[in-house]
Protein backbone atom coordinates (compact mmCIF):
# COMPACT_ATOMS: atom_id res chain seq x y z
CA UNK A 1 0.00 0.00 0.00
CA UNK A 2 2.97 2.29 0.57
CA UNK A 3 4.15 1.66 -2.99
CA UNK A 4 1.61 4.21 -4.68
CA UNK A 5 3.16 7.46 -2.20
CA UNK A 6 6.50 6.36 -4.30
CA UNK A 7 4.84 6.91 -7.61
CA UNK A 8 2.63 9.75 -6.48
CA UNK A 9 4.78 13.18 -6.09
CA UNK A 10 4.24 13.69 -2.29
CA UNK A 11 3.85 18.00 -2.77
CA UNK A 12 0.86 17.35 -5.45
CA UNK A 13 -0.84 17.99 -2.24
CA UNK A 14 -3.27 21.09 -1.48
CA UNK A 15 -3.88 21.91 -5.29
CA UNK A 16 -7.02 23.41 -3.31
CA UNK A 17 -5.67 25.04 -0.56
CA UNK A 18 -4.60 28.81 -0.11
CA UNK A 19 -1.17 29.98 0.71
CA UNK A 20 -1.19 31.82 3.61
CA UNK A 21 0.62 34.06 4.44
CA UNK A 22 3.73 34.18 6.73
CA UNK A 23 3.27 34.66 10.40
CA UNK A 24 5.98 37.29 11.36
CA UNK A 25 6.07 36.10 15.44
CA UNK A 26 8.85 38.72 16.35
CA UNK A 27 6.04 41.61 15.82
CA UNK A 28 2.91 40.10 17.93
CA UNK A 29 2.53 40.57 21.66
CA UNK A 30 4.13 37.32 22.21
CA UNK A 31 7.16 38.46 20.80
CA UNK A 32 7.58 41.30 22.64
CA UNK A 33 7.21 39.47 25.77
CA UNK A 34 10.03 36.80 24.25
CA UNK A 35 12.37 39.63 22.96
CA UNK A 36 11.80 41.40 27.00
CA UNK A 37 12.86 37.95 27.97
CA UNK A 38 15.52 37.40 26.07
CA UNK A 39 16.87 40.97 27.02
CA UNK A 40 16.97 39.51 30.72
CA UNK A 41 13.55 41.03 31.88
CA UNK A 42 12.57 38.26 35.01
CA UNK A 43 8.93 39.60 34.99
CA UNK A 44 8.63 38.28 31.46
CA UNK A 45 9.74 35.37 31.83
CA UNK A 46 8.07 34.58 34.68
CA UNK A 47 4.90 35.63 32.50
CA UNK A 48 5.82 33.17 29.91
CA UNK A 49 6.26 30.68 32.60
CA UNK A 50 2.32 31.91 33.73
CA UNK A 51 0.83 31.63 30.48
CA UNK A 52 2.12 28.43 29.41
CA UNK A 53 2.63 25.95 32.34
CA UNK A 54 -1.20 24.43 32.42
CA UNK A 55 -0.30 23.87 29.07
CA UNK A 56 3.39 22.09 29.90
CA UNK A 57 2.32 20.47 32.78
CA UNK A 58 -1.29 19.16 30.40
CA UNK A 59 1.34 17.44 28.07
CA UNK A 60 3.33 16.08 30.97
CA UNK A 61 0.95 14.21 32.19
CA UNK A 62 -0.85 12.85 29.01
CA UNK A 63 2.97 11.44 28.07
CA UNK A 64 4.10 10.28 31.45
CA UNK A 65 1.33 9.31 33.62
CA UNK A 66 3.09 9.80 36.70
CA UNK A 67 1.59 12.72 38.62
CA UNK A 68 4.74 12.71 41.24
CA UNK A 69 7.24 13.59 38.19
CA UNK A 70 5.29 15.93 36.24
CA UNK A 71 6.38 18.86 38.22
CA UNK A 72 9.76 17.58 38.18
CA UNK A 73 9.71 17.36 34.43
CA UNK A 74 8.22 20.94 33.93
CA UNK A 75 10.81 22.39 36.05
CA UNK A 76 13.22 20.83 33.92
CA UNK A 77 11.14 22.49 30.28
CA UNK A 78 11.14 25.40 32.06
CA UNK A 79 14.65 25.43 32.89
CA UNK A 80 15.87 24.82 29.47
CA UNK A 81 13.21 27.85 28.23
CA UNK A 82 15.18 29.96 30.17
CA UNK A 83 18.96 28.74 29.26
CA UNK A 84 17.93 28.65 25.22
CA UNK A 85 15.42 31.54 25.59
CA UNK A 86 18.34 33.61 23.40
CA UNK A 87 18.99 31.07 20.61
CA UNK A 88 14.97 31.18 19.46
CA UNK A 89 14.66 32.57 16.39
CA UNK A 90 11.19 33.23 15.99
CA UNK A 91 10.51 30.81 13.32
CA UNK A 92 7.66 29.43 14.61
CA UNK A 93 5.01 30.66 18.04
CA UNK A 94 6.94 30.44 20.89
CA UNK A 95 4.33 27.80 22.17
CA UNK A 96 5.35 25.38 19.54
CA UNK A 97 8.73 26.11 20.22
CA UNK A 98 8.20 25.06 24.41
CA UNK A 99 5.72 22.30 23.22
CA UNK A 100 8.68 20.45 21.37
CA UNK A 101 10.82 20.95 24.47
CA UNK A 102 8.44 19.22 26.90
CA UNK A 103 7.66 16.46 24.33
CA UNK A 104 11.76 16.19 23.62
CA UNK A 105 11.98 15.79 27.37
CA UNK A 106 8.98 13.74 28.20
CA UNK A 107 10.53 10.61 25.70
CA UNK A 108 14.04 11.42 27.52
CA UNK A 109 12.55 10.71 31.29
CA UNK A 110 10.90 7.86 29.73
CA UNK A 111 14.23 6.70 28.19
CA UNK A 112 16.13 7.29 31.54
CA UNK A 113 13.12 5.71 33.24
CA UNK A 114 13.25 2.40 31.35
CA UNK A 115 17.20 2.34 31.90
CA UNK A 116 17.13 2.60 35.55
CA UNK A 117 14.33 0.02 35.33
CA UNK A 118 16.47 -2.21 33.33
CA UNK A 119 20.00 -1.73 35.30
CA UNK A 120 17.60 -2.28 38.63
CA UNK A 121 15.93 -5.52 37.27
CA UNK A 122 19.34 -6.45 36.21
CA UNK A 123 20.72 -7.29 39.62
CA UNK A 124 17.58 -9.36 40.28
CA UNK A 125 17.04 -12.60 40.00
CA UNK A 126 14.04 -13.73 37.95
CA UNK A 127 11.92 -14.59 40.97
CA UNK A 128 12.79 -11.22 42.66
CA UNK A 129 11.62 -9.40 39.29
CA UNK A 130 8.55 -11.52 38.65
CA UNK A 131 7.60 -10.57 42.22
CA UNK A 132 8.00 -7.15 41.30
CA UNK A 133 6.41 -7.09 38.02
CA UNK A 134 3.49 -8.68 40.13
CA UNK A 135 2.75 -6.56 43.19
CA UNK A 136 3.75 -3.06 41.10
CA UNK A 137 2.22 -1.77 37.91
CA UNK A 138 5.52 -0.44 35.92
CA UNK A 139 3.55 2.81 34.45
CA UNK A 140 1.94 4.54 37.10
CA UNK A 141 1.82 3.00 40.37
CA UNK A 142 -1.10 5.59 41.99
CA UNK A 143 -3.38 4.18 39.35
CA UNK A 144 -4.78 0.56 38.17
CA UNK A 145 -3.12 -0.62 34.93
CA UNK A 146 -6.50 -0.45 32.95
CA UNK A 147 -6.78 -0.52 28.89
CA UNK A 148 -6.48 3.25 28.31
CA UNK A 149 -2.66 2.99 30.33
CA UNK A 150 -2.10 0.28 27.77
CA UNK A 151 -2.97 2.04 24.87
CA UNK A 152 -0.83 5.38 26.13
CA UNK A 153 1.91 3.18 26.28
CA UNK A 154 1.45 1.72 22.97
CA UNK A 155 1.05 5.20 21.63
CA UNK A 156 4.42 6.26 23.03
CA UNK A 157 6.29 3.26 21.94
CA UNK A 158 5.06 4.10 18.75
CA UNK A 159 6.37 7.96 18.89
CA UNK A 160 9.59 6.70 19.65
CA UNK A 161 10.04 5.62 16.14
CA UNK A 162 9.09 8.78 14.38
CA UNK A 163 11.06 12.18 14.79
CA UNK A 164 11.15 14.86 17.20
CA UNK A 165 9.19 17.25 14.83
CA UNK A 166 6.65 14.40 13.44
CA UNK A 167 6.03 13.64 17.15
CA UNK A 168 5.26 17.21 17.94
CA UNK A 169 3.13 17.81 15.10
CA UNK A 170 1.32 14.30 15.97
CA UNK A 171 0.49 15.15 19.09
CA UNK A 172 -0.37 18.99 18.50
CA UNK A 173 -2.70 17.53 15.61
CA UNK A 174 -4.33 14.25 17.39
CA UNK A 175 -4.14 15.17 21.34
CA UNK A 176 -5.10 19.01 20.77
CA UNK A 177 -6.76 18.49 17.96
CA UNK A 178 -5.26 21.70 16.09
CA UNK A 179 -6.32 21.74 12.56
CA UNK A 180 -3.73 21.90 9.81
CA UNK A 181 -4.46 25.95 9.34
CA UNK A 182 -3.50 26.38 12.92
CA UNK A 183 -0.36 23.99 13.02
CA UNK A 184 0.88 26.25 9.94
CA UNK A 185 0.16 29.44 11.75
CA UNK A 186 1.90 27.99 15.02
CA UNK A 187 4.91 26.14 13.60
CA UNK A 188 5.59 28.79 10.36
CA UNK A 189 5.24 26.42 8.02
CA UNK A 190 2.80 26.19 5.53
CA UNK A 191 0.08 24.14 5.03
CA UNK A 192 1.43 21.47 2.54
CA UNK A 193 4.38 21.05 4.15
CA UNK A 194 2.16 20.07 7.13
CA UNK A 195 0.51 17.76 5.47
CA UNK A 196 2.61 15.96 3.86
CA UNK A 197 4.90 15.57 7.28
CA UNK A 198 1.72 14.51 8.99
CA UNK A 199 1.13 11.52 6.08
CA UNK A 200 4.70 10.44 6.74
CA UNK A 201 4.60 10.55 10.51
CA UNK A 202 1.32 8.33 10.16
CA UNK A 203 2.94 6.01 7.98
CA UNK A 204 5.93 5.59 9.56
CA UNK A 205 3.29 4.51 12.72
CA UNK A 206 1.47 1.83 10.70
CA UNK A 207 5.08 0.19 9.77
CA UNK A 208 6.13 0.78 13.46
CA UNK A 209 2.75 -0.86 14.51
CA UNK A 210 3.51 -3.98 11.91
CA UNK A 211 6.46 -4.02 13.32
CA UNK A 212 5.50 -4.66 16.91
CA UNK A 213 3.59 -7.57 16.23
CA UNK A 214 0.75 -6.23 17.20
CA UNK A 215 -2.16 -5.06 15.18
CA UNK A 216 -3.73 -1.66 16.10
CA UNK A 217 -7.01 -3.31 16.25
CA UNK A 218 -6.07 -5.45 19.39
CA UNK A 219 -5.56 -2.60 21.38
CA UNK A 220 -8.54 -0.42 20.31
CA UNK A 221 -11.11 -0.82 22.36
CA UNK B 1 -2.01 6.33 -1.20
CA UNK B 2 -3.73 8.14 -4.02
CA UNK B 3 -4.00 12.18 -3.83
CA UNK B 4 -7.88 12.51 -3.84
CA UNK B 5 -7.22 10.86 -0.43
CA UNK B 6 -4.06 12.24 0.51
CA UNK B 7 -5.65 15.89 0.33
CA UNK B 8 -8.07 15.53 2.52
CA UNK B 9 -6.60 12.86 4.60
CA UNK B 10 -5.86 15.10 8.26
CA UNK B 11 -9.42 16.55 7.95
CA UNK B 12 -10.92 12.94 7.28
CA UNK B 13 -9.10 11.57 10.29
CA UNK B 14 -10.17 14.38 12.58
CA UNK B 15 -13.72 13.90 11.06
CA UNK B 16 -13.87 17.59 10.16
CA UNK B 17 -14.27 17.00 6.24
CA UNK B 18 -16.79 18.77 3.82
CA UNK B 19 -19.49 16.59 2.92
CA UNK B 20 -18.61 17.01 -0.61
CA UNK B 21 -15.37 15.80 -0.41
CA UNK B 22 -16.17 12.69 2.02
CA UNK B 23 -18.34 11.57 -0.66
CA UNK B 24 -15.27 11.91 -3.19
CA UNK B 25 -13.28 9.77 -0.74
CA UNK B 26 -15.79 6.85 -0.02
CA UNK B 27 -16.32 6.25 -4.10
CA UNK B 28 -12.49 6.51 -3.77
CA UNK B 29 -12.12 3.88 -1.25
CA UNK B 30 -14.56 1.87 -2.61
CA UNK B 31 -12.57 0.86 -5.70
CA UNK B 32 -9.19 1.08 -4.14
CA UNK B 33 -8.11 -1.43 -1.64
CA UNK B 34 -4.87 -0.01 -1.23
CA UNK B 35 -6.49 3.18 0.18
CA UNK B 36 -8.64 1.61 2.02
CA UNK B 37 -6.14 -1.01 3.75
CA UNK B 38 -3.55 1.67 4.29
CA UNK B 39 -6.17 4.51 5.75
CA UNK B 40 -7.82 1.73 7.89
CA UNK B 41 -4.51 1.24 9.90
CA UNK B 42 -4.02 5.24 10.14
CA UNK B 43 -7.26 5.58 11.92
CA UNK B 44 -6.58 2.88 13.96
CA UNK B 45 -3.63 4.24 15.29
CA UNK B 46 -5.42 7.85 15.33
CA UNK B 47 -7.86 6.44 17.67
CA UNK B 48 -5.21 5.10 20.38
CA UNK B 49 -3.91 8.64 20.83
CA UNK B 50 -7.03 9.77 22.65
CA UNK B 51 -4.95 7.92 25.53
CA UNK B 52 -2.91 10.24 25.84
CA UNK B 53 -5.00 13.19 26.59
CA UNK B 54 -5.59 14.48 30.01
CA UNK B 55 -9.10 14.33 31.76
CA UNK B 56 -8.04 15.96 34.49
CA UNK B 57 -5.87 18.94 34.71
CA UNK B 58 -3.13 19.22 37.16
CA UNK B 59 -1.95 22.60 38.53
CA UNK B 60 1.26 23.87 39.69
CA UNK B 61 2.00 23.45 43.24
CA UNK B 62 2.42 27.15 44.67
CA UNK B 63 6.57 28.21 44.30
CA UNK B 64 6.73 26.39 40.92
CA UNK B 65 8.33 29.34 39.69
CA UNK B 66 11.15 29.79 42.27
CA UNK B 67 11.57 26.22 41.67
CA UNK B 68 12.29 26.64 38.22
CA UNK B 69 14.32 29.31 38.72
CA UNK B 70 16.50 27.01 41.61
CA UNK B 71 17.05 24.27 38.35
CA UNK B 72 17.90 27.56 36.50
CA UNK B 73 20.58 28.61 39.15
CA UNK B 74 21.82 24.95 39.50
CA UNK B 75 22.29 24.47 35.62
CA UNK B 76 24.39 27.90 35.78
CA UNK B 77 25.94 26.59 38.86
CA UNK B 78 27.99 23.69 37.18
CA UNK B 79 31.71 24.17 36.51
CA UNK B 80 33.13 25.24 33.29
CA UNK B 81 35.35 21.34 33.35
CA UNK B 82 31.92 19.69 33.37
CA UNK B 83 30.84 21.12 30.65
CA UNK B 84 33.67 19.18 28.81
CA UNK B 85 32.21 16.35 29.73
CA UNK B 86 28.78 17.23 27.67
CA UNK B 87 30.65 16.99 24.27
CA UNK B 88 28.61 15.67 21.63
CA UNK B 89 28.97 12.58 19.62
CA UNK B 90 30.60 13.67 17.03
CA UNK B 91 32.91 15.80 18.84
CA UNK B 92 34.08 12.95 21.05
CA UNK B 93 34.38 10.55 17.80
CA UNK B 94 36.96 13.30 16.47
CA UNK B 95 38.70 13.61 19.66
CA UNK B 96 39.22 9.92 19.70
CA UNK B 97 40.05 9.59 16.22
CA UNK B 98 43.12 12.45 16.82
CA UNK B 99 43.83 10.79 20.28
CA UNK B 100 44.55 7.56 18.36
CA UNK B 101 46.18 9.19 15.53
CA UNK B 102 48.94 11.30 17.87
CA UNK B 103 49.47 7.87 19.72
CA UNK B 104 50.58 6.03 16.42
CA UNK B 105 52.36 8.80 15.24
CA UNK B 106 54.31 9.27 18.66
CA UNK B 107 54.67 5.09 18.51
CA UNK B 108 56.47 5.47 15.50
CA UNK B 109 58.74 8.11 16.22
CA UNK B 110 59.96 6.31 19.26
CA UNK B 111 60.48 2.90 17.25
CA UNK B 112 62.28 4.82 14.46
CA UNK B 113 64.74 6.51 17.28
CA UNK B 114 65.30 3.26 19.02
CA UNK B 115 66.49 1.65 15.59
CA UNK B 116 68.96 4.46 14.88
CA UNK B 117 70.63 4.36 18.39
CA UNK B 118 70.89 1.43 20.34
CA UNK B 119 69.62 1.65 23.75
CA UNK B 120 71.58 -1.49 25.32
CA UNK B 121 75.05 -1.07 26.36
CA UNK B 122 77.62 -2.40 23.73
CA UNK B 123 79.32 -6.47 24.23
CA UNK B 124 82.63 -4.95 25.40
CA UNK B 125 81.16 -2.94 27.72
CA UNK B 126 78.86 -6.06 28.94
CA UNK B 127 82.14 -7.94 28.95
CA UNK B 128 83.69 -5.12 31.23
CA UNK B 129 81.12 -5.20 33.18
CA UNK B 130 81.23 -8.99 34.22
CA UNK B 131 84.89 -9.09 34.76
CA UNK B 132 84.71 -5.82 37.21
CA UNK B 133 81.91 -8.22 39.18
CA UNK B 134 83.91 -10.75 39.26
CA UNK B 135 86.80 -9.22 40.49
CA UNK B 136 84.42 -7.52 43.05
CA UNK B 137 83.21 -11.13 44.45
CA UNK B 138 86.49 -12.61 45.55
CA UNK B 139 84.22 -15.04 48.27
CA UNK B 140 82.22 -16.10 45.02
CA UNK B 141 85.02 -16.46 43.48
CA UNK B 142 86.73 -18.72 46.36
CA UNK B 143 83.26 -20.91 46.80
CA UNK B 144 83.62 -21.71 43.12
CA UNK B 145 87.42 -23.09 44.03
CA UNK B 146 86.31 -24.91 46.55
CA UNK B 147 83.51 -26.68 44.74
CA UNK B 148 85.92 -27.74 42.07
CA UNK B 149 88.54 -28.77 44.16
CA UNK B 150 86.07 -31.01 46.56
CA UNK B 151 86.80 -34.48 46.99
CA UNK B 152 84.87 -36.44 49.34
Amino acid sequence: MGSLTGVLPLPGLGSKVAQKTKVDYQNTTEGALVQRAQAGDESAFREIVDRYQNKVFSIIHGIVRQRNDVEDIAQQVFAKVYLSLKSFDFRSSLITWIYKITVNECFDYLRKRKVRKLVYESDMSEDEVRRVENSEPVVDRQAPMDDTLARRDYVVKLLTRVSEEERMLLMMKEVDGFSVEELAQKTGMNENTIKVKLFRARQKLVKAAQRLDRAPGLVTG
Amino acid sequence: MHAVVMESLEEYLSGTLKPAAHRDIEAHLSICEPCRQELAGMQEISQLFGAVKTQESIEPAPGFYARVMQEVGGRQAVPAFASFFNLDLAFARRLVFASLLMLAALGSYLVSREAEYPTGPSPDVVMAQQESTLDAAPAHEAMLATMTTYEP
